[in-house]
């Protein structure tokens, strides 16, 4: 992400640290001094009912946030794997490889299956045709698709099902190697069997990678999750083991909330 | 935090398992209470309908599992929502078990009853009254929700332990010179296992409202963390 090697000192166990961070659109501060630790190999899920801003901190943490006009870290600081990602001197594209990210709703290219899992590996200037081979084999095969697609990989992506296409945008940010997979509501549109595979996708990946999602559904929090962060109107209110907090909550607000007894 | 869920149906569903197992309970508590007043009576009649009576008992834990299983499935209940069908779950199957106890009790009564050496059964009544509270304090603790009552239930219990030891050990005592009242004696010692055995039950009761208040499991945790 920075061409030095100044920060050298990255935590091991932390991917993320979250600190003191206040964010707003315009005038209206839709978070509230959030800070958290995210640990690396593990699943930290972001649950809480609408607008309360999860999505918002998931997309401070790959900067994407920075495409809306106006919207902006207003004080505190993200650091991943140590580094603080509002440098001066950050490289973004860099820094969006090794933050991958995966949409609600699939959103696959209008390439073929085998020109969507490279595509970041192009843009990255590889163009070697092994290489580009290896790879995509590699993350279809650990997006759990290879055996269904590689017979047909210079079809159009979108002759996929759902669950394929989603698995298809996986195995696209994987391919480029990244530390942390940001995803955001990613079986929102998936029927209850691609959501499954999805599932066990992300057990799956977090042997090797660091994942966050952002979800609405509450049984798939306690699946899938190591941690969970539950935020409400901005604020972090509470952030446990997702086990804790599914069992005994600390916080009234939480256990209102994951017990269907908000509002 | 408000009392209600959104989702309605899920609040009529949990109040009626609670009520199932209140109902339980109290019909439970009536039949240890008719077992020893048969037993102390020497009422034959009575024994009987105790022995009639666990019917209800047990049908209501196999619907209280059913109901349970139910909410499970249709609602995802965790936390308090959680806890409180697995207690209600365990607390029928504790409290089914306390009136096969009674049953015990009252099968012990009618062999007493049928036999021609007439016997002293009136010292067991300390025990049952022993017994008696426990149990009324271990349905208080899950009725109110109140942790405290159900973590000191042990204490009762070792008491009560005490007493069955000393009553047990008593009655065998008397077994060698027994002659034609041997097998009713074998009746009261049978009785008084069966009475301290209601205790133990009370006390299961009580360490799940425990867990059911304060999501902390206290089962053995003396043994647990002396290891």
């Amino acid at each position: 992400m920075v061409n030095s090697s100044t920060e050298a000192s990255v935590s091991r166990d932390t991917a993320v640290q979250i600190q003191g961070v206040n964010f707003s659109y315009g005038s209206k501060q839709v978070l509230h001094d959030v800070t958290m630790d995210i640990p690396t190999k593990q699943v930290t899920a972001f649950i809480g009912p609408s607008g309360c801003g999860k999505s918002t901190l998931i997309r401070c943490i790959n900067r994407i946030n920075d495409r809306i006009p106006n919207a902006r870290i207003t004080s505190g600081s993200i650091r991943v794997h140590d580094i603080d990602i509002h440098r001066p001197d950050i490289n973004m594209n860099e820094l969006r490889r090794r933050v991958g990210m995966v949409f609600q709703k699939y959103n696959p290219f209008a390439k073929s299956i085998y020109e969507n899992v490279v595509y970041g590996l192009r843009i990255a200037g590889v163009s070697k045709r092994s290489e580009l081979d290896e790879a995509a084999e590699k993350a279809l095969t650990s997006a759990a698709l290879w055996n269904e697609v590689k017979d047909r990989l210079n079809s159009s992506a979108f002759g996929l099902s759902g669950g394929q296409q989603q698995r298809l945008c996986i195995a696209r940010v994987i391919a480029t190697e990244p530390d942390i997979v940001l995803m955001d509501e990613p079986c929102a549109a998936l029927d209850p069997l691609a959501t499954l595979k999805i599932e066990e996708l992300i057990h799956e990946l977090k042997q090797n990678y660091t994942i966050v999602i952002v979800t609405h559904n509450m049984s798939q929090a306690t699946r899938c999750s190591d941690r969970t962060a539950f935020m409400y109107l901005g604020n972090l209110i509470e952030y446990g083991d997702t086990m804790q907090i599914f069992e005994n909550p600390s916080n009234p607000q939480t256990e209102a909330y994951i017990s269907g007894r908000f509002g | 935090m408000s009392n209600q869920h959104i989702f309605q149906e899920m609040d009529h569903a949990m109040g009626t398992l609670k009520e199932k197992v209140q109902l339980m309970a109290t019909l439970t508590c009536q039949n240890i209470r008719h077992a020893i007043q048969s037993l102390l009576a020497q009422d034959l009649d009575l024994a009987r309908m105790v022995i009639g009576d666990d019917t209800e008992v047990d049908e209501l834990e196999v619907k209280i599992d059913q109901m349970g299983l139910d909410i499970l499935i249709r609602f995802h209940p965790v936390a308090t929502d959680l806890r409180a069908v697995i207690t209600a779950m365990k607390t029928a199957h504790n409290l089914e078990r306390i009136s096969d106890h009674a049953v015990n009790i009252a099968k012990r009564t009618k062999k007493i009853c049928k036999s021609q050496s007439p016997i002293e059964v009136k010292f067991i009544e300390p025990l049952f009254i022993m017994a008696e509270k426990i149990f009324n304090d271990a349905i208080f603790a899950y009725n109110q929700g109140n942790s405290e009552l159900g973590q000191d239930l042990h204490l009762s219990d070792k008491e009560l332990d005490a007493a069955y030891k000393e009553v047990s050990s008593s009655l065998s005592g008397q077994l060698e010179n027994a002659g034609s009242n041997a097998e009713n004696i074998l009746h009261l010692i049978l009785v008084a296992r069966s009475i301290e055995r209601i205790g133990d039950l009370a006390v299961n009761i009580g360490e799940d409202s425990f867990f059911l208040s304060k999501a902390r499991d206290i089962r053995h945790e003396q043994r647990r963390n002396q290891g």
